[in-house]
């Protein structure tokens, strides 16, 4: 990218982007510019991007021996003052996200003693990132696998596997997520396509413990979501005590299911749940439980092609099939791996092209016989393209700056 | 230890192995939850052992220092069970074993300057991608836009002000959205217009010779555009040109992602806002987000244009409606139009009111 159009001579700059940093040091919530000041990162040019009002980064390339992804730098671009370079490594996360301290503290030790002394606690692919000089990126890869965790996940490849906490520390968990996590990490196909970005582009998979779906496997080039059969369970003594001593109110729990299957008999004080109409919101467990518990006949919903980045714009999971455990679908990963792979060999999937992208192209019917022979159990639901941006003309503009405006004025007395 | 070696992964499995040993005891085992407050949560296993996790708010994009960290680590083993654990969404939460020690954790880490809140009807976290702190194709800079909105809806957080239900809030730099916008309120900043390039250095973006272009060859740059608005040609004196057609343009910034010489004019920047995606099953379900204002200006360093235009989509919400409804919820059952007549949007060809239809998730299956 080009400088800004009337970009500032380098002192003007340099004092604007100053004040700037200043001013987001400020306030009550706690400020990243405050924490990179305490490490080496080069806050300097963060601040000159927006002071320009343009991302200060050009792309970088630095080679780590026998790491191929999760390595990202950058310099700054030509006309950062001073300039600048920024380096960083995706290492694994823990599974569930668990830290113990003493394991925290060897990472806190290599991010100061060979890093920059800053970290990002969690990153958008669910990596923990290190920020790092070139000088030390050797030894800063053998110290991490040394501690167990390794640095990977960018690129064409599969990228870091996303697991809500599951079993480890939540009731409602319908499958063990964690386990599952750590057995597509351990299956050697999977592990060389960790390794190796060669696909048309990233791949993710997600696993949520039951509807919920806090690892948002619905977004999930491949998501995993507990789910049981038929009707939630109901203890009806214990929701019967938790009614008297007006913990709960009956009605109120009626009235939130989406699909009207509840029904609470006041005379009798009897609750009956219709399992052929029960949606699996959660609504009534997460209110009621554990007088109201999923039903004891678990399976998992394993839906396929959603994701935010992709050709024709974002795209909610479609449904693939109800398995009894996540193994009985990992061949399907495989499979529709090495299919979306040949497709773009025959010239159909592009580069840049999701799993989503993929199954559009050649219909969900004939991805659903032809790729993963698999008997159509679902009905995808249809929506209009999911997409952000807008290419306005002046008036229009002009127009929506002229409608902000008016909402600033009414907020302007409690901004 | 040779450095092929290195092309063994070292995973963090097995994942018992990964675990505060309090958890590992009771992995399967809980059986219920209270709450205490916002922010402090309560897990009851059946072998009579409780955990008590305390969730702080951490800085934009989840950038600490390893001195900040450190003092998190120290309160942890002070007062905890030796655990820290990271949310998906970068909040930052302590493990310990009695409600006691969890409201001393609280103390402790609101005096270090961090809030404590989250869980039931409150602002759960703003999800920031990291923007200006390393991408090369972010539009505008989303950890600053979030440390301003994080300032003004603290109270949100901390649960002093309550909602009608959770309340999510995506922060995207630009179009890739690594920072989602697929939850309750979702800014992503865009060009506000079709690209510019360098006609200078585009070229090497292009093929060299006209010949590529008529044996057939697309380069990628005109390739990954989904509405063919990147026109690719051989000129007269045998060299390569590129035309972008504005009237096919969506702004989406694909071409941006595979050639760093398509460029945009960052006075004409500014954050599309989507609205009422959520993933979870509850209420109406898993539902998409739509674009319902096409552009709001992004100027740092206090961005009041998308404060008071996100101020205002919470204040129409909590007005109007249900408990427990989160915007989609309540924009499904109310509709779109309604929406847009509360907040006095205008529908134009960027924001046509995009009613929601059908039932996503496993509401797919039949189960």
């Amino acid at each position: 990218m080009s400088a800004p159009k009337n970009l500032p001579p380098p002192e003007v700059l340099l004092k604007r982007s100053e004040e700037i940093l200043a001013e987001l040091e400020r306030g009550p919530w706690p400020s990243h510019v405050t924490e990179l000041k305490k490490t080496n990162y080069a806050t300097r040019v963060y601040g000159v991007g927006l002071a320009a009002r343009k991302s200060p980064w050009g792309p970088a390339a630095v080679k780590v021996e026998y790491v191929t992804t999760g390595v990202l730098s950058r310099w700054a671009r030509d006309w950062v003052p001073g300039g600048g370079s920024e380096l960083h490594f995706r290492v694994f996360h823990t599974p569930g996200k668990f830290l113990k301290t003493d394991w925290l503290r060897q990472v806190t030790k290599i991010s100061k003693e060979l890093g920059v002394g800053l970290i990002e606690l969690v990153g958008q692919t669910g990596a923990l990132v290190l920020n790092l000089t070139p000088e030390k990126a050797e030894e800063m890869v053998d110290a991490l696998r040394s501690i167990g965790t390794d640095v990977g996940g960018s690129g064409d490849a599969i990228r870091a596997l996303n697991a809500c906490v599951g079993p480890a520390l939540c009731e409602y968990a319908l499958y063990d997520t964690l386990k599952w996590y750590a057995e597509f990490y351990k299956d050697k196909r999977v592990n060389d396509a960790i390794i190796s970005p060669s696909y048309p582009y990233k791949f993710k998979i997600k696993m949520s413990g039951c509807p919920m779906d806090c690892a948002r496997a619905n977004r999930g080039d491949i998501g995993f979501i507990g789910v049981w059969v038929g009707a939630p369970e109901v203890d009806l003594e214990l929701f019967r005590k938790k009614v008297e001593s007006g913990e709960l109110d009956p009605e109120k729990i009626v009235a939130r299911c989406p699909s009207g299957a509840i029904s609470w008999d006041k005379e009798k004080k009897e609750l009956k749940i219709d399992g052929s109409r029960c949606k699996k919101s959660m609504e009534c467990i997460r209110t009621a439980f554990p007088a109201i518990k999923p039903g004891r006949e678990r399976k998992i919903a394993v839906v396929v092609g959603g994701h935010v980045k992709g050709r024709f714009g974002g795209k909610m999971g479609k449904p693939l099939a109800v398995v009894n455990s996540v193994d009985e679908a990992m061949d399907w990963v495989i499979k529709t791996i090495e299919s979306w792979m040949e497709h773009m060999e025959k010239g159909v999937v592009k580069h840049k092209d999701r799993i989503g992208d993929f199954i559009t192209k050649i219909g969900y019917k004939n991805y659903l016989k032809d790729v993963v022979n698999v008997p159509e159990v679902g009905k995808p639901t249809l929506h209009t393209s999911l997409r952000a941006g807008a290419v306005l003309d002046e008036e229009e503009r002009a127009m929506w700056s002229k409608w902000v405006s008016e909402i600033v004025e009414e907020y302007k007395s409690r901004l | 230890m040779s450095e092929a070696e290195r092309l063994k992964k070292k995973l963090p499995v097995p994942y018992t192995d990964w675990l505060p040993e309090v958890v590992k005891r009771n992995l399967g085992k809980w059986v219920d939850r209270k709450y205490h407050g916002y922010g402090v949560i309560e897990h009851i296993s059946e072998t009579g052992d409780r955990i008590f996790t305390v969730k702080v708010g951490t800085p934009p994009n989840f950038r600490v220092s390893t001195d900040t960290l450190r003092k998190f680590i120290d309160v942890a083993d002070r007062l905890g069970v030796g655990g820290i654990k990271m949310t998906r969404n970068g909040n930052l939460e302590i493990l310990t074993d009695s409600l006691d020690k969890a409201l001393k954790i609280k103390e402790e880490v609101e005096r270090m300057g961090f809030p404590v809140g989250g869980w039931g009807p409150t602002l759960w976290s703003i999800n920031s991608c990291t923007a200006y702190l390393t991408c090369t194709t972010a539009v505008l800079d989303a950890p600053s836009i979030t440390k301003v909105l994080y300032d003004y809806l603290k109270p949100y957080f901390t649960g002093e002000i309550t909602l009608p239900a959770k309340l999510r809030i995506n922060v995207s730099g630009c179009p890739s959205a690594c920072g989602g916008f697929t939850t309750d309120i979702n800014l992503v900043g865009h060009y506000g217009d079709a690209p510019t390039y360098d006609p200078d250095k585009i070229k090497l973006c292009l093929p060299k010779s006209a010949k590529a272009i008529e044996a057939g060859h697309v380069p990628e740059v005109a390739e990954v555009c989904p509405t063919r608005a990147i026109r690719v040609y051989g000129k007269p004196d045998g060299s390569v040109g590129l035309d972008i057609i504005r009237e096919k343009c969506i702004a989406c910034g694909r071409c941006r992602d595979v050639c760093d010489w398509i460029d945009f004019d960052e006075s004409k920047a500014g954050v599309a806002v989507l609205v009422g995606g959520k993933a979870s099953n509850t209420g109406r379900g898993p539902m998409p987000s739509y674009q319902v204002i096409p552009w709001v200006p992004a100027i740092p360093p206090d961005y009041v244009e998308i404060v008071a235009v996100v101020k205002k989509i919470i204040d129409v919400w909590r007005t109007n409606a249900s408990e427990g409804e989160r915007i989609g919820d309540w924009i499904g059952r109310v509709g779109m139009k309604k929406f847009y007549q509360l907040m006095k949007i205008p529908e134009g060809k960027w924001n046509r009111a995009v009613e929601s239809q059908g039932e996503f998730g496993v509401r797919q299956f039949r189960i």
